[in-house]
This record gives C-alpha cells, sequence and structure tokens, in this order.
C-alpha cells in the first residue's frame, strides 16, 4: 500500500519540482529592491570625482552666458534668502536639501543640457555634484571657486600691473567687459559718451564771435 | 528502453544545471566596496548633521587625523599624528584596512586637505560607504617659508555683496561726469546774451 502511494506521488514529481521553482523565481520578485547599492560604484564615483574636467571655471562661464549659449543650464544650491540676495543671470535655485525632490530631477536627470552647480564656494556644489554623480546623471558640472570668485575675477577683476604678461591684460580686458555685460558701470564707459556733446559745444562760441564783428561797424555809424 | 533514455537525458540536464548554477557562485565577485547608505539619506545626513569641525577643537580632543593630500605636499609640512591618505587612493587595499580599523574602533575621523573643498569627494565617498565618525576640518593650509601655516576658515561664507558692488559703481560713474558739463554750460549762456542786449542800445545811438 505504501509503496503505491509514493509511486503516485512520484508520478507527479516533475510537476511537484516545477512547482518548487517557480515558488522561488517569485520570491526572487518579492526581495526587497537592493535600494542601498543604488547608482554607480564607489570605485567609478570616486575616479569620476578627481577628474578636473567636472570644474568649469568663472571666464568659461561668463563666456557662455555672453555668448547665449543655449546649451547649459545652472543650478544654484544655496539656500533662498542667499539666492535671492544676488544670483548669476538666469540660474534655478535648487536648494541642496532639495536637490533629490522629484521637483528636481527633471531639470538633473537629462542629457539634453550640461548642468552647472553654482554655491559660495564649491563646497556645497561639490556635494551636490557627488550625489547626482552617484546617480548617474550626465553632464555635471561645478562652478569652480563658486559665487565668491564669480565676484573676484568678473565682477571685480584686479587691475594686472605693468610687469605682468600681456595674456594678463587681455584676460583683464575680457572680465572687464563681462563685468560690464553683468551690470558693472565704469568711470570710463560714461566718458565715451560724454564727447559729441563736447563738439556740440563748439559752434556755439563761433556764433558770439562773429556778432563781435558787427558791433565795431554799426558803432562807426 | 524508453524509461532509460528518458533518465539518461534528465541526468545530463539536471548536471549540466548544476554546474552552470556552480560557474555563476565561483565566478560572482563580491563588489570590494559597497554603498552602506543610499543617497537619499545622505543629502539628509549632510545637510541636518555637523560634520565640521574648526582647528582649536582638534587640538583639544583625541581624534584621528587624516591628510588626504598627495605624499609630496604631506612630507613638506602636516599636523601632528596625521596619517596620509591621498584622495585619489581612498579606496585601495591599504587605506580600507586602515580605515576599517580605526571604524573598529570607533574613533571620530578628521579629514583635512589644503582647504576643506579638497576633502569634499573623499567624505562623500567615505560617508556613503558607511563611515559615521567622518568630520572635515575647516582651515586652510598654506606655506610661508616653508614652514605650514593653518589657519581656520569659515565654510561658504558669502564673501562679498555683488549687488551692493554693483550699484556702488553705478553711483560712482554717476558721479564723477556731473561737475564737468555744469562748468561748461555756465560760462556758455551769460556772455552771449548780455552782448545782444547791449548792441540795440548802441544801434540807438
Amino acid at each position: 500500500m505504501v509503496n503505491r502511494k509514493v509511486a503516485k506521488v512520484l508520478t507527479f514529481r516533475y510537476k511537484i519540482l516545477a512547482g518548487i521553482f517557480l515558488l522561488l523565481a517569485a520570491g526572487l520578485v518579492l526581495l526587497p529592491k537592493y535600494e542601498k547599492h543604488e547608482g554607480i560604484k564607489p570605485e567609478e564615483l570616486l575616479s569620476n570625482a578627481i577628474s578636473p574636467e567636472r570644474y568649469i571655471s568663472t571666464d568659461e562661464l561668463a563666456n557662455k552666458i555672453i555668448n547665449q549659449d543655449p546649451s547649459f543650464i545652472m543650478i544654484d544650491v544655496r539656500n533662498e534668502t542667499e539666492f535671492n540676495k544676488y544670483s548669476i543671470p538666469n540660474s534655478i535655485n535648487i536648494p541642496l536639501k532639495k536637490l533629490l525632490d522629484i521637483d528636481a530631477i527633471g531639470y538633473l536627470n537629462q542629457s539634453q543640457y550640461d548642468v552647472i552647480f553654482i554655491s559660495n564656494d564649491h563646497f556645497y556644489a561639490d556635494q551636490a555634484w557627488m550625489l547626482c554623480n552617484r546617480l548617474d546623471y550626465k553632464n555635471l558640472r561645478v562652478l569652480k571657486g563658486g559665487i565668491n570668485n564669480w565676484y573676484l575675477t568678473i565682477i571685480n577683476p584686479t587691475k594686472p600691473t605693468d610687469n605682468m604678461p600681456a595674456e594678463d591684460f587681455e584676460l583683464y580686458s575680457f572680465r572687464k567687459s563681462a563685468s560690464m555685460f553683468f551690470g558693472v558701470v565704469y568711470p570710463e564707459q560714461l566718458k565715451v559718451e560724454k564727447k559729441p556733446e563736447v563738439k556740440k559745444v563748439t559752434p556755439k562760441k563761433v556764433i558770439p564771435i562773429k556778432k563781435k564783428k558787427k558791433m565795431p561797424v554799426e558803432g562807426g555809424c | 528502453m524508453k524509461e532509460l533514455e528518458k533518465t539518461k537525458r534528465i541526468s545530463i540536464a539536471s548536471v549540466l544545471f548544476i554546474l552552470v548554477v556552480l560557474i555563476g557562485l565561483l565566478t560572482y565577485k563580491r563588489p570590494k566596496h559597497m554603498y552602506a547608505v543610499n543617497s537619499k539619506t545622505t543629502l539628509e545626513n549632510i545637510t541636518t548633521e555637523n560634520y565640521l569641525i574648526s582647528l582649536n577643537e582638534i587640538e583639544n580632543s583625541d581624534v584621528i587625523l587624516i591628510d588626504i593630500r598627495n605624499q609630496y605636499e604631506f612630507e613638506k609640512g602636516h599636523l601632528n599624528n596625521a596619517l596620509n591618505m591621498y584622495a585619489p587612493e581612498i579606496l585601495n587595499e591599504e587605506n580600507t584596512g586602515i580605515l576599517e580599523e580605526l571604524k573598529s574602533t570607533n574613533k571620530t575621523i578628521i579629514m583635512y586637505g589644503n582647504t576643506p573643498e579638497e576633502v569634499v569627494v573623499p567624505f562623500m565617498i567615505l560617508h556613503q560607504l558607511g563611515y559615521q565618525n567622518l568630520k572635515i576640518a575647516t582651515i586652510k593650509n598654506s606655506y610661508s617659508q616653508n614652514k605650514l601655516i593653518t589657519q581656520n576658515i569659515v565654510v561658504e561664507k558669502s564673501e562679498a555683496d555683488i549687488n551692493a558692488f554693483i550699484s556702488e559703481s553705478i553711483k560712482k560713474a554717476a558721479l564723477q561726469p556731473k561737475p564737468t558739463p555744469k562748468a561748461v554750460k555756465t560760462p556758455k549762456k551769460i556772455i552771449p546774451i548780455k552782448k545782444k542786449k547791449k548792441m540795440p542800445v548802441e544801434g540807438g545811438c
């Protein structure tokens, strides 16, 4: 009797095996997502982070803005009050705390534009870069030196002294014109406008001289 | 006969199956470094926790210092009792060994470089790998006459009010031209008008 029952069960053995495998497979689907290990490998992240390519200099950025390069967006990761105080024109404010919010992902996770992170130094911007690079977002850059360096180089460039090489003077003239673009006014900028006014004054002077000549003639009569 | 052939096929299939599983298991390499913190929590941690430490606090407490600059700069001058771990090599075997050891002793690890910004990369990587007691020293190292000078600095401090600077520059530029036109205008007006008035009087004579 026992043998028969065993034999009966054994006829279903393949079906039972298949059932077990199906169950195991279903278990794999139900396994919790390996959330912690999201993104690229730590080694890859490190090698990406070390390459200096991820920095963009303030001069490059200014050049891009002035030429109205459409291929990039600027993300300002400072808090709102600092952003409202001063921000580079057309930059978008996403405070570091809200970096991984759903609203922000649209800006960060795309391959159409270069993303440039901006903060006061590049401390917070670097942190934002590290987080986004781990999630394998593309085309991320960091403004080297941040807003402070932006001020020192573009807004208020220091004049090179006479013993400095010619490149410095070229750089200075570029930075100066860039700073004019961003709203800084230099005294000599207005002097150029004054010159035509001075020319208009000269014809006025000529007229009274002519009248003087007429006077002695009338007096002679 | 048929039954025998069936079992043969099954046994071949099962042997192959087991082989595949074995090969899979043997070739599977466990990654050396695994993230222990996901990005959301990392972001939360770095925005809420205080992981910055100033020079005075370093001197007063029992901590482990890690210099993330390269060996050349490390040998040129470094803080007392600091270990050297060049940032790009932070994940190699030697360094991870040391870090694991430090992790088990539960001491605070403080990293520093020439500027705090340099430390962000190794800090963020180690933090995401699960090292908890990490801090960044907010110091700036520079050399003067071959001596290391360490200063405290404030991270992410806004150094200049750019809006104020721009409006100041506009004011300055606007102030300078004003005196010059005034000086030119006044003499012009007075001289011709007076002369015209005198002329008809003389003609009457």
